[in-house]
């Protein structure tokens, strides 16, 4: 490893750390200046003032602000979360446990999935620009970049769940399965390869392929974009042009000298695009009950859960903070002069 | 100084700019409804934008402006318009259905009666060019989408009086509850779904002095309450039945809130799934169902039945649990001291092994148990387990506690079989209340005295079912108990509880197949399409669940 490169890793690693606090922290406060209270969104009349003021007691809501900050600060620290305020005030690290992994179990092959496909259709469209194909690429891209990710979700269950019968709806796995499934990692795919379930892993397989095709068409339309437009800037640069006269032929030049460099900028938007897709997933999930955690997110802003929305935010800040530095040290690798 | 240190700066002034506007407290509704200028009738309430600084002196809700509303709301209208007629009109507090259930509203004020609207209006002082203005409060979202529209018919009804002026205004639930329990909404709509079969669960929260002040009404009224107490402290049940007609009466007359209309629930469910009765207790009995010959499962297994839910597991802990779906869980794998015959509004024993015997002065309930029940893990079940729930509600204070302590003094076991119940007032309505989920033997073995539970790994309770396994946010099992020591034991022997994000998927998923029954909450639009589906039945619930209208009684008062 160069010095080059250690120096720039480094750095970018300390500032992850007060990128991650200063979020928490604004969240922190933030939550609790927002109106409403925990208990009362919850509950809602249904309890005497009395009655809410005993149980804010016993969740620790009547320590001075001061202390709750340092208190979540250690337990974040030591990732230990602590308990949820609502909905059964369970371990909110037990909650991520579940959640995230299904969150990302659905999130990765709509990554891979958006990735291969809109790159692959945009550096074809880009080959054939101003043909018929071109323009229907870019039609297609148009139309699935705007139509809402829910209804889209909505056609797929009707047509391939309902009509065809092809996919299961909804959930993550066949009830009647699930009963007996023993899950190690909260990873059905993984989980049921390691125990060699392979009734549960089909289920599991057949679940996944419509939030996830639904999920990664949604973000299809900005990759085939992106990859187009970039591409047909490459075709046009000099070193193509040699290679052409060189007769190399058309089809190398494009799916390898030309989608290479094109990468710099496509490699930056899949990062940006996964730690959306971690948090943003919250209408696919919705659609399909899959229980991740854009859903638990969104339920919990609601019911003014502070530890529970607080925590989970911590856990995207670390995670966009790691995918943020794999993708600058991606870059980095690639293009040496980012390190410089 | 560099470029890059400049950048800095920025940067920390701007984080620093939004911390600061971040903490800045938001403004209180009752700033916004501020009272009118001194041109006004001393009632008015000024629409949010006329903000001035005075606070009227008097309460804003005299009884004449009460009754005008009441008189003014046509609810028919209301459930025609928005509800395409699928919500019944409340005339009541207490649910159509209910004992001694009445319809003081249409009795005082027929289904509608504008005249008398503008007679009180203009009694009160107002006139087309000084109407009465005032906001009316909503939450666009906890209640449905509907909610809008029924306030703006609302507004309609009450402005076609030529006398008076509504602000719709709204902001989201968790603002919402704290401006109506704080006191600052004049105005605004809430729902109520009962805890227990009995008119007082219905009344005494709105109308009591003590009680109503939580919800918002902030109604106080000696005569009110000497019949509400009279009335749930009764126990022949003729007394009753005259004393709470006596307090329709009144209500009508003095309006504490307007019931506005009750919203039915939906259930829909495969042709060949059977024995599903769900009546005014509102109580969905699991052991009751079975399959009709021939029928395939959702399952593929002829002894599991699946049931699909948009409701999530709060807390499945008997001295803790207050929501719809956990008391339905808690009560198929329990058993409460009384009970309901399916599908009916009859109480009879539970876990006891008849009526209880009730003292002389109504003040000490004392329930017999059956003799040789078992938890489903063969723990022996003694009245000792009611004093253990009585001293977990006191220690551990779960949500539901207050629903208990408000009645109960205390509880003691003189013998392994007989549970006595010290009340702090006699009420009448005690047996109705031991029917409810916080009166169901929390296990010991799984519920330990110094710790609320929410999330069993197992419950294992003296019902016809026993929870084996539950994956929150997916799905819960529930297996029959074979220890089960009572009458009528469960038919189908497993029940997979799905859990769905959205009530859209869970229609489709009935009517694929992959779900027999589609349960709560299933809302209008996906049981209109469904019932055209072949194969799937439809039933409409008269569910207890109420929309009303909220008077805040002493809104407007200076404090003091």
């Amino acid at each position: 490893m160069s010095s080059s490169f250690r120096n720039f890793l480094i750095t970018r690693l300390l500032l992850t750390i007060p990128m991650i606090l200063i979020l928490v922290s604004l969240v922190f406060f933030v939550m609790r200046v927002l109106p409403g209270d925990p208990i009362r969104s919850q509950l809602g009349p249904r309890v005497s003032e009395e009655q809410a003021d005993k149980i804010r007691e016993r969740l620790g809501l009547n320590e001075p602000i001061m202390v709750q900050y340092v208190t979540y600060l250690k337990d974040i620290v030591t990732f230990n979360f602590g308990n949820a305020l609502t909905q059964g005030e369970r371990p909110i690290r037990d909650e991520l446990g579940e959640r995230l992994p299904a969150t990302l179990e659905l999130s990765i092959p709509a990554m891979i999935f958006t990735s291969v496909f809109g790159i692959g259709l945009g550096a074809y469209a880009s080959k054939y620009r101003k043909k018929p194909v071109d323009y229907g690429i870019r039609l297609f891209s148009i139309f699935i970049y705007s139509i809402p990710i829910f209804f889209l979700g909505l056609i797929f269950q009707i047509i391939f769940g309902v009509r065809l019968n092809w996919l299961p709806l909804s959930g993550r796995m066949d009830s009647m399965i699930l009963t007996t499934f023993n899950s190690i990692t909260n990873f059905y795919v993984l989980d049921s390869i390691l125990t060699g379930n392979w009734p549960a892993f089909w289920s599991a397989i057949s679940h996944l392929i419509m939030p996830t095709i639904t999920l990664g068409l949604a973000l299809t339309g900005t990759f085939i974009r992106l990859t187009r437009i970039n591409m047909i800037e490459m075709l046009r640069t000099d070193f193509i042009a040699a290679g052409r006269a060189r007769g190399i032929p058309e089809k190398t030049l494009v799916y390898t000298h030309a989608l290479r460099n094109t990468l710099i900028p496509i490699l930056t938007l899949i990062g940006l695009q996964m730690a959306i897709l971690i948090a943003g997933a919250v209408l696919t999930e919705t659609t399909f009950s899959w229980p991740g955690i854009g859903r638990y997110l969104v339920e919990r802003i609601s019911l003014r859960d502070y530890t529970a929305v607080q925590s989970t935010i911590a856990v995207f800040a670390f995670f966009v903070g790691i995918i943020s530095l794999i993708m600058d040290l991606m870059n980095a690798l690639v293009d040496p002069r980012i390190r410089y | 100084m560099s470029k890059n240190k400049l950048q800095k700066i920025f940067v920390f002034v701007l984080l620093a700019g939004l911390l600061l506007v971040a903490c800045q407290p938001a403004a209180a509704p009752a700033e916004e409804a501020a009272p009118a200028e001194e041109a006004a009738p001393a009632e008015e309430v000024a629409p949010a934008e006329e903000a001035a600084a005075e606070a009227p002196a008097g309460p804003v809700w005299t009884k004449e402006l009460r009754q005008a509303f009441a008189a003014a709301i046509d609810r028919e209208a209301i459930v025609d318009r928005v509800f395409e007629g699928r919500n019944t009109p409340a005339y009541h507090m207490v649910p159509p259905g209910y004992p001694y259930a009445t319809e003081p509203f249409l009795d005082k004020y027929g289904t509608r009666d504008l005249d008398l609207a503008k007679q009180l209006l203009t009694d009160a002082g107002y006139t087309a060019d000084n109407p009465f203005v005032f906001d009316l409060w909503y939450p666009p979202e906890h209640y449905g989408t509907t909610t809008a529209d029924v306030m703006q018919v609302i507004k309609e009804q009450v402005e076609e009086t030529g006398l008076a002026k509504v602000n719709l205004q709204s902001m989201n639930w968790a603002e919402y509850v704290d401006g109506f329990v704080a006191g600052d909404l004049p105005l605004f709509i809430l729902g109520w779904f009962p805890d227990f079969v009995d008119p007082d669960t219905w009344l005494t929260p709105f109308a009591s002095c003590i009680q109503s002040p939580d919800n918002g009404v902030n109604y106080c009224n000696e005569e009110m309450d000497s019949l509400l107490q009279a009335a749930a402290a009764a126990t022949d049940e003729t007394e009753r039945a005259s004393l709470y007609k006596q307090v329709g009466e009144f209500y009508a007359e003095d309006i504490p809130t307007i019931p506005l209309f009750w919203e039915p629930e939906f259930i829909t469910f495969r042709n060949g799934v059977e024995g599903i009765t769900i009546g005014a207790p509102f109580e969905f009995n699991y052991h009751v169902l079975s399959f009709a010959d021939g029928y395939v499962t959702a399952s593929g297994d002829p002894d599991t039945i699946i049931i699909g839910t948009t409701d999530e597991v709060n807390s499945l802990d008997a001295n803790d649990s207050y929501s719809t779906h956990d008391w339905e869980i808690i009560k198929n794998t329990g058993l409460a001291l009384m009970s309901y015959t399916p599908g009916t509004a009859d109480l009879v024993p539970g876990a006891a092994a008849d009526f209880p015997v009730v003292s002389d002065e109504g003040k000490t309930y004392t329930f017999t148990l059956k003799p040789g029940q078992v938890f489903a893990d063969g723990t022996p079940l003694t009245a000792s387990a009611y004093v253990y729930a009585w001293d977990r509600f006191n220690t551990l204070e779960g949500q539901v506690s207050g629903l208990v302590q408000v009645y109960v003094e205390s509880v003691e076991a003189p013998d392994d079989l007989t549970v006595v119940y010290h009340l702090k007032n006699p009420i009448g309505f005690f047996s109705a209340l031991a029917a409810t989920a916080p009166f169901v033997a929390v296990n010991p073995n799984e519920f330990p005295a110094d710790a609320i539970v929410q999330f069993p790994e197992k419950l294992d309770g003296i019902g016809r079912y026993k929870m084996v396994s539950h994956v929150p946010g997916e799905q819960m099992v529930l297996e029959a108990n074979d220890l089960y020591a009572g009458n009528d034991p469960a038919i189908i022997k497993t029940v997979i509880i799905k859990y769905f994000a959205d009530p859209t998927t869970m229609a489709n998923a009935v009517e694929k197949g992959e779900i027999d029954v589609a349960w709560r909450t299933l809302g209008p639009v996906e049981s209109t399409r469904l019932q055209s589906v072949e194969g799937l039945t439809v039933q409409k619930i008269d569910a207890p669940t109420l929309r009303y209208l909220v008077f805040n009684h002493t809104y407007g008062m200076t404090a003091e």
